[in-house]
């Protein structure tokens, strides 16, 4: 193993238990959330932070085939976003 | 020589990226929590998606642009991360948007400590 | 000195214990809505869990199944039924 490579696999180690701890911050407001908004953007920042993690993971992992994960999730996350403003808003609009 | 070189200063590069988004998705998550009301969690959603997502996907692609060890594969990987953080820059502005208007128009959640209401006003409502 | 394999094991083991919280709460609650967020939760964890499994083909049908298309279907039958749960006896 080169000093490149091991530099580079312990800086990304390091980084992934911040990430992990802001997850289960997260977490927190998510099942905390006193209305139905502030749960839907606990899991939007929860699914676009979780798609650069991802990224992260697939250089740690040495296995570059693992990188459309992360655009499909941040795709349908948005796609949850959209669906719960549009029956959010229907309702007082009328369909 | 000179790839090596090449290779460490987009590494340090990508490093110094990477670490920049790893401390605003910390201060995002704990805003998350400490903010009073949905209104001004937008602003902990913006900080967690362009601080926490965006820059540290342009990080990690020019990561993988500099390591050697990934193989020849590591310019799909670097391309897949460039696509990643331009969909997250666009779909993160937009659906903070959807959502904001959808919860002011359907009232979803209460505002507490209010000042001013100016759209209110605006549509000859009452305001706060 | 914590290897790599163990980091893994010990993100599918946190994971996968968030994901309980997530159903059970789901169940229990009589908010629709919310019901159909924390089982977002769940789909998005077990994507996680795949992803760490290496399948990356599996993360690729999961994530559409369960996060886009059964939301929809759900939300799409919440708007026609009532969106709270009556009680049941």
């Amino acid at each position: 193993m080169s000093f490149l490579e091991s530099w580079i696999t312990n800086f990304l180690t390091i980084t992934m238990f911040f990430y992990i701890a802001s997850f289960l911050l997260y977490l927190v407001r998510l099942f905390k959330g006193p209305t139905i908004p502030d749960m839907i953007l606990a899991i939007d920042a929860l699914g676009y932070d979780l798609a650069a993690f991802l990224i992260i993971l697939s250089i740690l992992f040495k296995n570059p085939v693992l990188i459309p994960c992360a655009i499909v999730l941040t795709l349908w996350i948005y796609a949850l976003d959209i669906y719960v403003a549009k029956y959010l808003e229907a309702k007082e609009m009328g369909e | 020589m000179d790839t090596e070189l090449i290779n460490w200063t987009l590494v340090v590069v990508g490093q110094i990226l990477v670490a920049v988004g790893v401390f605003c998705d910390f201060v995002a998550a704990l805003l998350m929590i400490r903010f009073p009301n949905f209104y001004v969690r937008l602003h902990a959603l913006t900080i967690g998606s362009i601080g926490g997502a965006v820059v540290p996907a342009i990080g990690a692609a020019l990561i993988a642009a500099g390591s050697p060890f990934l193989g020849m594969y590591r310019w799909f990987l670097a391309g897949g991360a460039l696509v990643t953080a331009l969909f997250i820059f666009i779909l993160g502005g937009a659906g903070a948007h959807a959502i904001a208007r959808a919860t002011y128009r359907a009232k979803a959640a209460e505002y507490r400590p209010c000042y001013v209401d100016q759209l209110a006003e605006d549509r000859g409502e009452v305001g706060c | 000195m914590l290897g790599l394999a163990d980091l893994v094991f010990i993100m599918l083991g946190i994971s996968a214990l968030l994901s309980v919280p997530a159903t059970v709460l789901a169940v229990l609650s009589r908010d629709l809505l919310k019901a159909v967020i924390l089982s977002a939760l769940q789909s998005t964890m077990y994507t996680l869990m795949f992803f760490l499994l290496m399948a990356p083909d599996i993360v690729l049908v999961y994530v559409a199944v369960s996060i886009g298309f059964m939301s929809l279907l759900i939300i799409l039958l919440i708007k026609k039924v009532g969106r709270y749960e009556g009680r049941l006896g």
